[in-house]
């Protein structure tokens, strides 16, 4: 028995030493390649493939996991919430993620992370776009817009962009055409009070 | 020289004309396509189209531009940049599908 016990003992410690050093081998060249500033953050060079896929990964599922308890309002499809929704995207979002129509900007060509163009249509759920749009993705842009926007405004927008991928120039310059100004939005929040019936 | 024979000239100057329009036409509408997108063989120039890659959703067409982009670098380390260009191009085209 106590043979069994110390052939075990004796299996156990180098097999849990050499995982301590190869912890601290791994920390160790973390801690380096960050303090070293040897890791290029330009905008003009793109990650690495692993790096890249290990900060969308994150980004997708704490998108992912956020959003779990929102709830979105049951009119998304109100054509007066999808126009009040493109007047805000045309003001808000489009110089980034573009619109149908129109060329890239130059700041869509410069940003890194690339903003994805929505006209092409998301992986995102409503929920997920909502909550996007309102807290924004730290190191990639994209502002927090529910610091300076009501919830209600945020949902019309996201309204809009379930309508964005099938929409011609021509439907979009006219739905924007169609909505009222960013200033009598921003005033009409103002006045009525958010639409915060979710919890985020 | 008879009706006849003038307007078969006429006709194969006009469809001649046109090829010759036509072609140098297919590449611009192409270059204007891609005119967004940093098209030059240079660092910056692959740089800026595998950010543009990278943003592509996961699927088959990024797949596609990914192996194109690979291809341009090759090209571009073996200082055949009228391949690399070509390799870029063709990243675009999967980018723009």
């Amino acid at each position: 028995m106590s043979n069994s016990f110390g052939s075990k003992a004796m299996r156990f410690w180098p097999m849990a030493l050499l995982a301590g050093i190869a912890i601290l081998a791994i920390v160790g060249a973390a801690a380096l390649v960050t303090v070293s500033g040897r890791y290029n953050v330009a905008a003009d060079v793109p990650h690495t493939q692993a790096v890249y896929w290990l900060m969308q990964t994150s980004r997708d599922r704490s998108i992912e996991v956020h959003a779990a308890n929102i709830v979105a309002p049951d009119n998304l499809a109100d054509p007066k919430r999808v126009a009040d929704g493109a007047g805000l995207y045309a003001e808000m979002c489009s110089r980034c993620h573009l619109a149908p129509g129109t060329e890239r900007t130059e700041i869509s060509r410069g940003l890194y992370p690339r903003a994805p163009e929505l006209g092409r249509g998301v992986d995102l759920t409503p929920t997920e776009e909502f909550w996007v749009v309102k807290h924004g993705i730290k190191m990639t842009g994209m502002p927090a817009w529910g610091v300076t926007h009501g919830d209600k405004l945020l949902w019309d927008l996201v309204a809009f962009l379930q309508k964005l991928p099938e929409l011609t120039p021509d439907q979009y310059r006219a739905l924007v055409k169609s909505a009222p100004s960013h200033e009598e939005m921003m005033g009409t929040e103002a006045d009525h009070g958010h639409e915060d019936h979710t919890h985020h | 020289m008879k009706r006849g024979n003038r307007f078969c000239v006429f006709t194969s100057n006009l469809i001649f004309g046109a090829f010759v329009l036509a072609v140098p036409g297919v590449s611009l509408t192409a270059a204007v396509a891609h005119e967004g997108h940093g098209m030059t063989c240079t660092e910056t120039g692959i740089n800026a189209l595998n950010a543009d890659v990278q943003a592509i959703r996961d699927g088959e067409a990024k797949t596609r531009a990914m192996k194109e982009m690979e291809a341009a670098q090759d090209m571009m380390a073996k200082k055949n940049m009228e391949a690399c260009t070509s390799h870029m191009h063709n990243a675009m085209d999967a980018y723009e599908e």
